[in-house]
């Protein structure tokens, strides 16, 4: 008697339990959509739910998207754990497809990188003639500079202009401080901090009225400081259940009239930010 | 149906301290036995042999002239015939009925004969009306009852009694003492009781066998055991001359 | 608020499943072994005892990231297809949530009364009856077991933001999106799911409490 009780809860757990699991299971597999790996910059300027639903509206085709680091991001499409990439860093992304990994690169858009920083602006960033200028005068005055240093666009951008400004970052004093994180915990901290960093315009306007001691100091038009997003269907020659037609007509969507459009008219905070430059060999 | 309880050449050691070294002992089928000894002498370490709780290092038990099998299911059979009060006994978390129908429950009885069997050996016990409260609030003599009547609830039909009134006032004592004598009566149970009670023994059993120096020094029916005993060693200890 | 996850309830319930259903099977995993681990008596136990202990520290993000690489495409079992979902973080938390309750059970049930399991032996209990009364004399701890066990599942963020990928629709949690809320500033929606997660606990916890209560001598 004591023993069929505990048999009957035994079975009732196990009942719940497979239940349960069932449940997980019919809201997990198959996977019924688009998976897209994009960076979180992208994910942060609000783009995303404003273009899929869009896309899934003239397509029937419903895409979800993992915002994660640039890096993580194009390593997903490496390992086909993701249909399709779409981040903004060109320099990973030519390895990214001389090693094989994309079936098919297109341009989608671009926006711009902006320089942030202490509203005091101690270096002097604001009357600066251009970025490689910035960046120079915060090393001379040794002005504190958040860099994200996590393998992103953002941050081999970054590292372009420091190039680019003659400077060896190596060489940097204390007042280079590396975050490792995204893009909105970069800016936070720098907020905290009264510190420099470099920042895309989507990001830095959607945070804006939550950075009270930063202000926007250079937002020039320079080509060096084009943030340009492609987008890449994984090769289906690597992981063959990708779901390859899917992204192809994902990818020729954004670049077409139509996706195109949208990207044009969308606006963060009342800022149109995107240049839609859609191009592509996909 | 009742069985003989045999130990032969039974040795058993902890640590290297040697408690039984040779132990002989036969019970009668439906006899009621008395192993008397002095504390610490192994009477409990005995028991507990017979009852598969400890494995000697060498010897024997056998019940109804058998060796105890080796197989677990033929184990777990031979183990279910036997029972066992203990001194300070255990009760599970629970009520007394749950406790008294344990024995039941394990043995696949169900209702309504497993209610009935059990109220009917908690009345055995005087403890009937207390079916329902929970064994954790019992007194010392409530609970040992309660142990007796979950030993014999399930007609074992050898019961092992390991100094099991020793706690007990007198009123207590006489009342298991009673509940052991009538279960004797009705079932014909072979019983070997444990007990350094000299009077207790005198009362229930028939034989009686002295425990000392880890060998039984003498087995006699009770009377001579305690009037004429033929061991030095079991005149002085009957005389209360041995310390406990 | 710009990308702030939408649809809260729908965060809500897969927290709830994904929580409840990992430490329920953790539970039918641990609990059987962590009693019958716990009832031998004989050494090789140390050695068990050690690694036990050694998972109780296992951050959960290195659990995250060890079934990550087990469940992506390119890894052993790729071909489930469950990494980047529900699923998938419910096996990344059972990891997790397992040896904590099998660790708490064995401790639980090696200590209790060593009469407890001689009473019932006596009393003729085969194994598997002697498993079952042990478990309801220990009742009360193996029910704290379950909820240190719940407690940590609830409250783990690492393994499922590592496995679940917070896709929105799909394997957006309570804990995960806090951490997006914060890195988007938007602190009075994280606050607000905390809330939500504190809630949950405590109703859990309740009702588990009221339980073991039950079980108290």
């Amino acid at each position: 008697m004591h023993f069929r009780f505990a048999r009957r809860w035994i079975a009732l757990l196990v009942a719940i339990t497979v239940a349960l699991v069932g449940v997980a299971v019919y809201i997990s597999l198959p996977r019924a959509y688009l998976l897209l790996a994009t960076t979180t910059s992208t994910r942060d300027t609000g783009l995303l739910p404003y273009l899929l639903p869009q896309f899934t509206a003239d397509t029937g085709i419903v895409v979800r998207y993992v915002a994660v680091g640039t890096g993580q991001a194009l390593d997903a499409g490496r390992r086909g754990d993701v249909d399709v990439v779409m981040v903004h860093a060109p320099r990973l992304e030519d390895a990214f497809m001389a090693a094989g990994d994309g079936l098919c690169r297109s341009l989608v858009m671009y926006n711009r990188f902006v320089i942030v920083g202490p509203v005091a602006d101690r270096a002097g960033v604001r009357t600066a003639a251009n970025a490689t200028d910035a960046f120079l005068r915060i090393h001379n005055a040794s002005a504190r500079f958040e860099s994200r240093a996590d393998n992103s666009g953002t941050y081999n951008k970054e590292l372009e202009i420091w190039a680019a400004s003659g400077l060896n970052v190596s060489a940097f004093g204390g007042w280079y401080e590396k975050t490792n994180q995204g893009m909105g915990q970069t800016l936070t901290i720098a907020n905290e901090r009264d510190a420099y960093t470099l920042s895309d315009d989507g990001t830095w306007y959607s945070r804006e009225s939550t950075l009270p001691y930063l202000g926007l100091l250079h937002a020039r038009v320079e080509s060096i400081l084009q943030n340009q997003y492609s987008v890449i269907p994984v090769n289906p020659d690597t992981h063959p259940g990708v779901k390859s037609e899917q992204a192809v007509a994902f990818a020729r969507w954004l670049v077409g009239q139509r996706g195109q459009n949208l990207i044009a008219t969308f606006a963060v905070n009342g800022h149109t930010i995107f240049t839609p430059n859609g191009a592509g060999a996909c | 149906m009742t069985m003989s309880l045999e130990v032969e050449g039974l040795r058993k050691e902890f640590d290297g301290r040697k408690v039984l070294q040779g132990v002989d002992l036969r019970v009668a089928p439906g006899e009621v036995f008395a192993l008397v000894g002095p504390s610490g002498v192994g009477k409990t370490t005995l028991l507990r042999c017979i009852d598969f709780l400890l494995r000697p290092e060498a010897g024997v038990v056998r019940f109804d002239g058998r060796e105890a099998p080796n197989s677990p299911p033929e184990q777990l059979a031979l183990r279910r015939q036997i029972g066992m009060v203990a001194q300070n006994p255990l009760l599970f978390r629970g009520s007394l009925s749950y406790n008294v129908s344990f024995g039941l429950c394990v043995r696949g009885v169900e209702d309504p004969e497993l209610t009935d069997r059990t109220l009917v050996a908690l009345a055995a016990v005087g403890l009937r009306d207390l079916a329902d409260a929970k064994a954790s609030n019992l007194s010392a003599g409530e609970a040992q009852r309660v142990a007796f009547a979950r030993a014999i609830v399930v007609r074992p039909e050898i019961l092992l009694l390991d100094e099991f009134t020793a706690n007990l006032d007198p009123a207590n004592v006489a009342q298991l003492e009673n509940a052991v004598t009538a279960y004797h009566r009705q079932t014909g149970a072979t019983v070997l009781i444990v007990t350094h009670n000299l009077f207790q023994a005198k009362r229930i059993a028939t034989r009686a066998a002295f425990l000392f120096g880890g060998q039984i020094v003498e087995t006699d029916d009770v009377v001579t055991f305690f009037t004429n005993p033929k061991d030095e060693r079991t005149g002085a200890f009957v005389r209360g001359e041995m310390p406990y | 608020m710009l990308t702030v996850a939408g649809d809260i309830v729908g965060i809500t319930l897969l927290s709830l499943l994904v929580c409840g259903t990992s430490t329920l099977i953790a539970t039918l995993i641990a609990i059987p072994l962590g009693v019958t681990l716990g009832l031998r008596e004989v050494g090789g136990q140390r050695l068990l005892r050690n690694i036990l202990f050694t998972l109780y520290g296992l951050p959960p993000v290195l659990a995250g990231l060890l079934v990550f690489l087990l469940l992506s495409r390119s890894g052993p079992l790729g071909g489930l297809g469950l990494l980047f979902t529900p699923l998938g973080m419910v096996f990344a938390q059972v990891v997790v949530v397992t040896p904590i309750i099998l660790g708490i059970t064995m401790s639980v049930v090696a200590t209790v009364e060593r009469r407890v399991k001689e009473t019932a032996f006596v009393l003729g209990a085969d194994r598997w009856q002697l498993s079952v009364t042990v478990v309801r004399q220990a009742a009360a701890g193996i029910l704290t077991a379950v909820m240190v066990g719940f407690g940590r599942a609830i409250s783990e963020v690492g393994a499922v933001f590592i496995v679940g990928g917070h896709i929105e629709g799909q394997t957006q949690v309570l804990t995960t999106t806090i951490i997006t809320d914060i890195s988007q500033a938007a602190y009075g929606h994280a606050v607000a799911l905390g809330v939500i997660l504190l809630v949950i606990a405590a109703v859990v916890y309740s009702l588990l409490y009221r339980l073991q209560e039950r079980t108290m001598p």
